[in-house]
């Protein structure tokens, strides 16, 4: 028979479930007439009527059968019975809703972070090319005798693909980031700069323009094509934005194309903003450098292609390249990497990240199917009731089995939820950067199956057992009260008890490594920093270099900058700096200094110092305190004498305990006589240990780059929109970004945050599935001895007696688990030394600290199964002999 | 009464298309009565299992049904073919016609060995 008859048979019987009533009594005045219709037929036949509708009911072979027959033909039987498990299944949830949150509570963690960590492993490793089948990409390295490297230059990059016939196509690209402005402010981008057949290749075209030209007939004037998240982002998806100019770091690029949605190019995690075809940002001689190896590679296989063939064509072209140039590429050879070995060596750090948080959902499984054994105990009588009612033990597992996937299907809903805020936070996980980083994470049709998979083994981990246990409840002994399986629950009993231990130990463990992590951070941000980060200040990194202004001209873009700062009401200091503190750059400068009258140390003739140029009022506006003499002055201006201001320590590594005003350094070749000591300030990291370092006047070295640094009275956001606008009066071409001290102090505290923020989420997820996990084994202790508690009781024990018997046990273990933990920690929080600032490993606050926590938990873990123990009642425990 | 066979699984719904296609509308009682008297009441049909089988008969779309009126002015239910009914009837008598007619190849040697 055709499907869809079979479907329509389907969907009626579906359909036939709602007003079944209804249909109920219109078969049954069917059946009537047809009784009827018999009887008068047999009446007719001479039989008497008693006799006709007997005959008549029996050639029927029965009213209710046919009855029931035909109901289950109209509808679908075991939807029913599945909707009636599911109805009893809740109505059981609902009636225990502490034991229901508590289990889907867990569930959710174990699958939430189970689907959170696939997502990402999807995204940063699984997951193909970004491009039309994908399976046909792959990648180009080169193999040389000191290991493989991922890029070659971009004539080598011409030779392969100019001489490759077992590939359709090659594409080649290289990362970089431009300063993106649009109207004042300016931005970093991501820019790739590609091989003008890099769209066709991957079979991409754009979703608005077009993209590259080929390459024999290039594009006349810069081209760009900016990814739909720019475009969005930045040109709030303007339609008429295509065939526009933008200014990409001091020269005008006209918009081609935009990318499709969801493109980001080729590199996970960081990606790509914009693409530049490489005529137009590479002079024809560094595209000849055979030297340079910046561009990534990838080729497309013709159809049918195997990768297998294409290596062999590969090495052979490798090996003539190599003979070709000697001197560049000897001994290189070109290897492919092939879609499939791509995803081979992307299983091992799969697998190893979901064997770890595997471990966690089964932890949780173990912990719930303990639930489910309590729950289970308390209800042998009502199992072994509905046995006796005749309910087959299969239908019962299927009841049971039904409440568990009911509670597996609540915690992954309720864990992809979870998941979904997680992966939302993930931005905000990100380091603080000026350009974007971060994955393409998303909740796609691959994740939500594996997180229904997730569940359904989750369901068989902790559903199962108890479902085979209880179904296979003896109905005598039940009933009776009496207890089965003794042997088998002892040892069940030992295993889950050792879990306890290892969970309540592990959790010490973590919340003792976040206590320390925690008070470690809390101790760098109370560090000195050598500036005020109560200060709203605001800079603004300025680069006229970029537009060709020189030296001279920079100085006097500079000044100008800074005297409009200055005049802006609500500044309360303007001051100029080439380096900002605490960020990439502060360090980024070094000049080597020969000390006269000092030794140095090997004998050395100078030694090379971390320096800054600086405004006269730069210390007095960010903060930093000054220790002796002066800061700069108007005085110390290009015509005048060389100064210098040193930090403390380097004042103190030099002249120890001697006067140092007045002293002389020469710095390239120049003399400079010290006219300032200041404190030290943080230059790189909050962590630094501190080292010599120097300011010279900004004026006194030329630059053509410098930050703008403002601090404002209040409210940073309206200042920093006037001076942007003030910059751009002055010269609006000239490149500006924006940064705050809120920014630099987040960047600077990123790391130990993360570290800080997960160790701390560890622990608090160990410590309540140890506390679930107790309080299973607790409550399972007391179901099975309730009636040993009730003779205790009826023999005079004190209920005291036994909420302290019952404590007692859970604070047994949970002392002993947390011994465990003291003993790893101690141990273990060695290997976090290297992280710590302020703190010592063995700090004996937090190790009290974490330990109380544990112990509280497991009291309050311990105390509700010890209340029912002590509610118990005698009479009734006892009367179920 | 002579021997009475089962009805095959799966004839009935055959039968009962074939007897509503000769036949018209009939009420389920009709229906039943008419193929045991087709059978040369050589069937020993429950008549319950009737309606399940016309039920998934009408749920396929093959026949529909209505209340209406016996000869005897009683109120009953009448079943009758729809446009895929009667295709349904061609294709099921034609495959089991070759069903059949393979079998009896099988059977007829052996009754005139």
């Amino acid at each position: 028979m055709m499907m869809p008859r079979k479907l329509r048979a389907f969907w009626i019987r579906l359909l036939g479930m709602i007003g079944a009533r209804r249909n109920d009594d219109d078969f049954a005045a069917e059946l009537e007439s047809h009784v009827e219709m018999h009887t008068e037929d047999g009446i007719r036949a001479g039989l008497s009527p008693a006799e006709a509708r007997r005959q008549a009911l029996i050639c029927l072979g029965g009213r209710e059968q046919t009855r029931q027959a035909y109901r289950e033909r109209r509808t679908l039987p075991w939807l029913e019975t599945l909707w009636q498990d599911i109805r009893f299944g809740l109505r059981i949830l609902c009636k225990n809703p502490g034991y229901t949150a508590v289990a889907v509570l867990t569930l959710a963690l174990g699958i939430g972070a189970n689907t959170a960590v696939f997502t990402v492993a999807e995204a940063a490793l699984l997951r193909s090319w970004p491009a039309k089948e994908p399976g046909r990409l792959a990648r180009l390295i080169s193999t040389t005798p000191q290991g493989e490297e991922d890029s070659f230059s971009y004539p080598d990059y011409r030779d392969l693909a100019g001489q490759s016939r077992s590939l359709q196509g090659i594409l080649a690209y290289t990362r970089r980031v431009k300063t993106l402005r649009v109207e004042a402010e300016s931005q970093a981008v991501r820019d790739d700069v590609v091989s003008p057949n890099y769209f066709s290749v991957l079979g991409i075209d754009a979703q608005l323009g077009r993209t590259f030209s080929a390459e024999s007939q290039p594009d006349s004037e810069p081209g760009v094509v900016i990814s739909d998240s720019l475009w969005h982002r930045v040109f709030n998806a303007d339609p008429s934005l295509v065939g526009k100019q933008i200014w990409l770091t001091g020269r005008g690029y006209t918009v081609l194309g935009i990318a499709p949605p969801g493109f980001r190019g080729l590199a996970r995690g960081v990606p790509t903003d914009l693409w530049l075809p490489v005529a137009t940002e590479y002079a024809n001689k560094e595209l000849a450098d055979r030297k340079s190896r910046e561009f990534e590679v990838l080729g497309r296989l013709w159809p049918g292609v195997t990768a297998a063939e294409v290596k062999v064509e590969l090495d052979t072209l490798g090996r003539r390249l190599a003979l070709a140039y000697p001197a560049i590429d000897k001994a290189r050879n070109v290897v492919l990497i092939s879609e499939r070995e791509r995803l081979r060596e992307a299983m091992v750090p799969t697998l190893i990240l979901m064997t770890g948080v595997g471990l966690v959902l089964l932890i949780c499984c173990a912990n719930v199917a303990g639930l489910v054994l309590v729950r289970a105990e308390a209800r042998r009588k009502e199992v072994a009731m509905r046995l006796a009612l005749g309910v087959g033990r299969l239908r019962l597992m299927r009841q049971l089995l039904t409440e568990s996937l009911l509670l597996a299907s609540l915690g992954a809903a309720l864990g992809l939820l979870l998941a979904a805020g997680l992966l939302r936070l993930a931005p905000a996980l990100m380091p603080p950067s000026e350009v974007e980083f971060g994955l393409d994470l998303h909740l796609d049709a691959s994740v939500l199956a594996f997180t229904a998979a997730a569940a359904l083994l989750s369901v068989l981990v902790f559903g199962l057992a108890p479902a085979i246990q209880l179904s296979k409840t003896s109905l005598v002994s039940a009933l009776k009260g009496e207890e089965t399986g003794a042997a088998r629950s002892v040892r069940r009993w030992t295993m889950r008890n050792a879990l306890v231990l290892g969970e309540i130990a592990l959790s010490l463990v973590l919340l003792t490594a976040s206590g320390l992590v925690v008070r470690s951070l809390l101790f760098s941000r109370s560090l000195p920093l050598g500036f005020d980060r109560q200060r709203q200040l605001i800079f603004f990194d300025l680069d006229p270099g970029i537009v060709g202004y020189n030296s001279e001209r920079s100085a006097n873009f500079f000044n100008q900058v800074e005297e409009k700062a200055a005049a802006l009401p609500g500044v309360r200091h303007a001051t100029m700096a080439r380096r900002v503190l605490l960020s990439d750059s502060g360090g980024g400068m070094t000049q080597r200094v020969s000390i006269p009258g000092v030794e140095l140390p090997q004998g050395q003739l100078s030694v090379p110092i971390k320096l800054d140029a600086v405004d006269g009022n730069y210390f007095r506006s960010v903060g930093t305190r000054l220790i002796a003499g002066r800061e700069f002055t108007s005085g110390d201006n290009p015509l005048a004498g060389r100064v210098v201001i040193v930090s403390q320590t380097m004042a103190e590594r030099f002249w120890p305990g001697q006067e140092v005003l007045g002293r002389q350094i020469v710095a390239d070749g120049t003399a400079c006589q010290i006219v300032g000591v200041v404190e030290d300030a943080k230059i790189n990291s909050i962590h630094e240990t501190p080292e010599p370092y120097m300011y010279f006047p900004f004026v006194q070295m030329p630059s053509e780059e410098g930050t703008l640094i403002v601090e404002a009275e209040s409210n940073p956001h309206a200042l920093t929109t006037r001076m942007l606008s003030e910059i751009q009066r002055v010269d609006r071409n000239v490149p500006v970004s924006v940064r705050t001290v809120d920014y630099l102090m987040q960047q600077a505290f990123w790391a130990d945050q993360m570290a800080a923020g997960f160790v701390a989420a560890l622990g608090l997820l160990g410590i309540f599935l140890g506390a679930i996990e107790l309080y299973g084994v607790v409550a399972f202790t007391v179901n099975r001895r309730s009636r040993e508690i009730g003779i205790r009781m009826a023999l005079g024990a004190e209920r005291r007696d036994i909420l302290r018997l019952v404590l007692g046990q859970g604070l047994t273990l949970a002392a002993i688990g947390a011994g465990i933990g003291l003993v790893a920690s101690l141990a273990a929080m060695r290997l976090l030394s290297t992280m710590l600032y302020g703190v010592r490993p063995t700090d004996p606050l937090t190790f009290a600290g974490s330990s109380t926590l544990v112990i509280l938990v497991a009291l309050a873990a311990s105390w509700i199964p010890a209340r029912r123990a002590a509610s118990i009642d005698p009479m009734q425990s006892l009367r179920t002999e | 009464m002579g021997e009475k066979s089962d009805v095959w699984q799966g004839t009935l719904a055959l039968m009962a298309l074939r007897t509503l296609e000769s036949m018209g509308p009939l009420h389920g009682y009709g229906l039943a009565r008419r193929i045991e008297q087709i059978s040369g009441d050589r069937l020993q049909l429950n008549y319950g299992t009737l309606y399940p089988a016309l039920l998934k008969l009408e749920q396929e779309g093959f026949i529909r049904s209505r209340w209406g009126l016996s000869d005897n002015n009683r109120r009953a239910k009448y079943y009758e073919l729809t446009k895929a009914g009667q295709r349904q009837v061609k294709k099921a008598a034609a495959e089991w016609e070759q069903t059949t007619a393979i079998l009896a190849c099988f059977l007829t040697p052996a009754e005139e060995a």
